[in-house]
């Protein structure tokens, strides 16, 4: 178990020293029990900081947004950022230091283990406490532990657990500095794509239909754009709306630009922007689940992801966020890939 | 932008395309373009009056772009853009839509192959209204040449490039030029001794002042393209000092290790420390560090004891050498196809049943029995020879689809040297019919069949096994319809070529393609036979397909004359299609760089750079990048999508 003093401490020795800028973590939030994310400059707010299993938020998105703000301010790092991060978020952090976007030692990574078990899924947790109000959560073994004002209540974690916990094979940090809580890799609470088998064994004229109905109710808020730390260009390839204009840009670029989407949420604008994020996010998405879960209309994201991570897998044998100096998938090509889709 | 004024010049190619297409009707509907200022069809645009109307049209209507709607680029891009060029517009604005390739010729249905033409017309129309005028590329050419592989093929090319007074580097992975042509006793259709035709040119290349000889070396790496690459080789260690080595022998007569000689095709053994025959060239032994055990003075170091000028030396390391060069000619060979492939035939495992090239050592009088031929398992003279011909070849069920050409040769004259050492022995060979296309070559057969008494028999061997001492050969003869039996002495099998080992990664390192059979690809079957695909590499010998001794000369020959004629050159105008980085959207992941296949690509502050010497516009990078923030120029992503849209409305 993580004695979450420890965390603090670390937080608060690091900062007092100089040693780290920052320490992005999870405090608790303005909405009852579930944790926020939280930007501690001030040791003596170390003690903000929580650990539980409300902390679904992927924090390296921050790390992305501090970058832009550095650039936007044209200055650089005095020293590293602290981060907490579980298994898939140091492993989406370690995308981003493939892809260079920022440097190992640019970064500090607090890892925390998820206990063997994950966090919650907001949306399965409300129905159980039935509109009660939590004041705090805590891991309990296979449990967790809920304190309302109706007293201590007790649910067995993996019937309110995100889906992708339930399928995550790696939940513990393996890129850290320093980690908290014990590597329980190979506890096994669902096949990894259990969902995306389930799924997929249905017809394809269901499977369209569901699609359908999900690409119709889309209204490309881009929620999941904004909360996906791998989505972090400055111009997205749908959204020449937004192309940046800067002093670097030429009249040619300008008129270069292809619009590849409507603006208008239409079914077939839909599905080449989630099909488009989906091919752009191949190789590279640690399924972090932040894309589902900020979802206002409940568009399962998730498993268009999973299923590139699957192809990725299967095809080319390609973990996502395995190494730092390891080849990124759709820029690799070699003699020994299959071939048997290509026809 | 103001709007272009494009010019659409639609070919008949006599019926080529008027058969299939209403070209009429493509002109006519692309004049409906917007940007489209001037449309003409011709019955052969090529033509001399074909092109002069072009440029007619080009001057009398202010064009600034030409779209040609002929054949595939590959033949006339460079014509048209000529003419472009010589109307006074820049070539680059010039591009060929192919309605002939990609549609008249794959197409019978004339409304549906006229639909099509539009549409490619019309996307090529889309795509050359967003070209830029772009200028050709210059740049230096290295002159000097590279050869890898030292047999026959190599040694032809290297002497005819380096007669030409151009420095040419020859890199063999053996310890000895010479190649396969080096292990024939005679060759058809004159029997003359194949070494003493060939060791004339193994000394001129040692001797030439323009040969650079790396021999026991590979290419690992090539960077650069045609003109300037630069390759880096490993030379492995010899051990043994060249200059020192006097080949007195006294090494290898204290050696201990006794491997097989691989020279002789395993038929005799060599020491670890060895030369490969007595003419080898450098002229020196060389120590396999394999066999030997252990380069090191404690354990063994008896032929270090022995050397008397000491030019043995165990510390020797591997070297990498950095040449610079202009172009490559690849000619590294070919392999027999592994009997263990066979198994109906032993698969290699039946005593007295040899591969061609086995024979050869038998027959040459420098092999391993001294020109006397002897069964390999008792050491006595055969009377029964049993000769099979397309082992492994024209099998597409099972083995190589292909011909392998020279085996109805050579095992007449297998049979003919065979008869003419032993006269009194029996002679067959089991043929599916006989290929043997060639000055003299008929003749030579007839010989081998009448003058020499060989009994031909039409048809396959089903199996061979070990029976009574002899070799049981179970065939057929379909002249007859009847089975054959024979019990040989000796079986010889006329084993199929492939490409020798490495190939596969040779091509890989050069970045040539190969063929279906694995091969090295040229350039075009009949136009460009000695070209590779990539611009600059060559091919000579049956690295490029299976051939003979006069086939294989005759190539290295012309790969000589390309390579002549490529340095001869002092720059090359290199086409400017080539990547450009828009460094506003890039965001310096660094995927392209992974991606590029030409090292062309570097990051430099936090964002990709196009080495434009080294870019050969492939587009890697581009579809790669998830934020078009590098495209080819020319060929853009918007230019993509809008033929795209073209093609889709």
């Amino acid at each position: 178990m993580i004695n979450l003093q420890d965390i603090r401490d670390t937080a608060r020795d690091m900062l007092a020293k100089g040693e780290v800028r920052a320490v992005i973590g999870y405090r608790r939030g303005s909405r009852g029990m579930l944790a926020e994310p939280a930007f501690i400059t001030d040791p003596a707010q170390a003690d903000e900081l929580v650990w539980d299993p409300t902390c679904f938020h992927n924090l390296s998105l921050y790390l992305v947004e501090d970058r832009k703000f550095l650039a936007h301010l044209r200055k650089t790092a005095n020293a590293p950022i602290a981060i907490v991060a579980k298994g898939c978020d140091a492993r989406s952090i370690v995308v981003l230091m493939q892809e260079h976007y920022f440097k190992r030692e640019d970064v500090y990574i607090i890892g925390v283990s998820c206990e063997g078990s994950g966090v919650v899924d907001e949306r399965k947790l409300a129905p159980r406490l039935n509109g009660i109000q939590a004041t705090n959560a805590a891991f309990d073994g296979d449990d967790f532990v809920f304190t309302t004002a109706e007293g201590e209540k007790r649910i067995p974690a993996c019937e309110v657990m995100a889906d992708r916990c339930l399928e995550c094979r790696n939940p513990f940090p393996k890129e850290h500095n320093l980690a908290f809580g014990e590597d329980k890799t190979g506890r096994k609470l669902a096949e990894p794509f259990a969902a995306l088998t389930r799924f997929e064994a249905q017809g394809a004229g269901q499977r369209w239909d569901s699609w359908s109905r999900h690409f119709d109710r889309c209204i490309r808020c881009f929620a999941c754009r904004s909360v996906c730390p791998m989505c972090y260009c400055d111009e997205c390839v749908v959204d020449s709306i937004t192309f940046p204009v800067t002093a670097e840009t030429t009249a040619d670029e300008k008129a270069n630009r292809i619009k590849w989407i409507e603006r208008s949420a239409t079914r077939s604008e839909n599905i080449t922007y989630l099909m488009t994020r989906a091919m752009h996010l191949a190789g590279r998405c640690t399924d972090c689940g932040e894309c589902e879960r900020a979802c206002p209309v409940n568009v399962p994201i998730r498993m268009l992801n999973n299923k590139m991570e699957r192809e990725a897998r299967e095809k080319f044998g390609f973990e996502p966020g395995a190494s730092i100096g390891g080849p990124s998938l759709v820029a690799t090509f070699l003699d020994t890939d299959p071939g048997d889709f290509i026809r | 932008m103001t709007k272009k004024r494009t010019g659409v010049f639609v070919c008949h190619c006599g019926t080529n395309i008027a058969a299939t297409v209403d070209v009429a009707k493509v002109a006519k509907e692309m004049a409906g373009e917007d940007t489209v200022a001037f449309t003409q069809e011709y019955v052969y645009m090529c033509s001399e009056p074909g092109q002069e109307s072009v440029v007619q049209a080009i001057k009398d209507n202010k064009l600034d772009s030409v779209v040609v709607t002929c054949c595939s680029p590959n033949l006339h891009e460079k014509t048209f853009r000529d003419n472009a060029k010589r109307a006074g517009i820049n070539n680059f604005t010039c591009e060929i839509a192919n309605i002939r390739e990609q549609c008249s010729w794959v197409h019978n249905d004339k409304a549906k192959g006229t639909e099509k033409a539009i549409k490619i017309s019309r996307s090529v129309v889309r795509r050359v209204n967003r070209n830029q005028p772009l200028d050709s590329i210059a740049v230096n050419v290295t002159r000097r040449a590279m050869v890898i592989g030292g047999g026959i093929a190599g040694i032809q090319a290297a002497l005819d490039i380096a007669n030409a007074g151009v420095e040419v580097v020859l890199v063999e992975k053996q310890a000895t030029l010479g190649g396969r042509m080096l292990q024939l006793s005679e060759t058809f259709p004159t029997l003359d001794c194949s070494q003493c035709v060939l060791s004339p040119k193994m000394v001129e290349v040692n001797r030439h002042p323009n040969i650079k000889l790396h021999t026991y070396s590979d290419v690992q790496e090539l960077a650069g393209s045609v003109g300037n690459f630069r390759v880096k080789i490993n030379k492995r260690p010899t051990f043994v000092d060249p200059d020192k080595c006097k080949i007195c022998d006294h090494c290898t007569v204290v050696c201990p290790v006794v491997v097989p000689n691989e020279y002789e095709l395993n038929l005799t053994a060599r020491r670890a420390i060895y030369i490969p025959y007595a003419q080898a060239i450098p002229a020196s032994f060389t120590l396999d560090e394999e066999a030997c055990l252990g380069l090191n003075p404690i354990v063994c170091g008896k032929c270090k004891d022995v050397c008397e000028p000491d030019a043995i030396n165990y510390d020797m390391r591997p070297e990498t050498v950095t040449e610079d060069v202009g172009a490559i000619v690849v000619a590294t060979g070919f392999d027999l196809y592994d009997q263990a492939n066979m198994p109906e035939l032993g698969g290699g495992q039946i005593e007295d049943v040899l591969d061609g090239l086995q024979f050869e050592r038998l027959c040459s009088a420098s092999g391993a029995t001294k020109g006397h031929v002897l069964r390999p398992s008792d050491h006595t003279e055969p009377k029964n020879v049993v000769f099979i011909q397309c082992v492994g070849s024209r099998d597409p069920a099972k083995h190589c689809a292909y011909c392998s050409k020279i085996c109805c040769m050579y095992t007449a004259k297998h049979a003919q040297l065979y008869k003419h050492h032993v006269p009194d022995g029996r002679a067959y060979v089991f043929y599916i019919d006989i290929r043997s296309g060639g000055k003299g070559y008929e003749e030579f057969v007839q010989r081998t069949m009448e003058d020499d008494d060989t009994l031909y028999l039409r048809g396959r061997v089903s199996k061979l096994y070990r029976h009574n001492g002899k070799v049981r050969v179970m065939g057929t003869d379909t002249l007859t319809g009847q089975n054959v039996e024979i019990d040989a002495d000796m079986v010889v099998l006329a084993l199929a070529m492939v490409p020798s080992k490495g190939t596969a990664e040779i091509a890989k390192t050069l970045k040539v393609g190969r063929d279906n059979d694995g091969f090295m690809a040229e350039a075009h079957p009949k136009l460009k036979p000695v070209e590779s695909v990539t611009g600059g590499i060559f091919l000579a010998g049956a690295a490029q397909a299976p051939k003979d001794i006069p086939e294989t000369v005759a190539q290295a020959g012309a790969a000589a004359a390309k390579v002549i004629a490529l340095l001869s050159q002092t720059t090359l105008n290199r086409p400017p299609l080539i990547a450009k980085v828009r460094r506003s959207h890039c965001t310096g992941c660094g995927m392209c760089v992974e991606a590029c296949p030409f090292i062309a690509i570097r990051l430099e502050g936090g964002k990709a750079v196009v080495n434009e010497a080294l870019c050969e516009g492939c587009g890697s990078c581009s579809a790669t990048c998830l934020r078009a923030a590098i495209d080819v120029k020319n060929v853009t992503q918007l230019q993509i999508h809008e033929m795209i849209e073209a093609c889709l409305a």
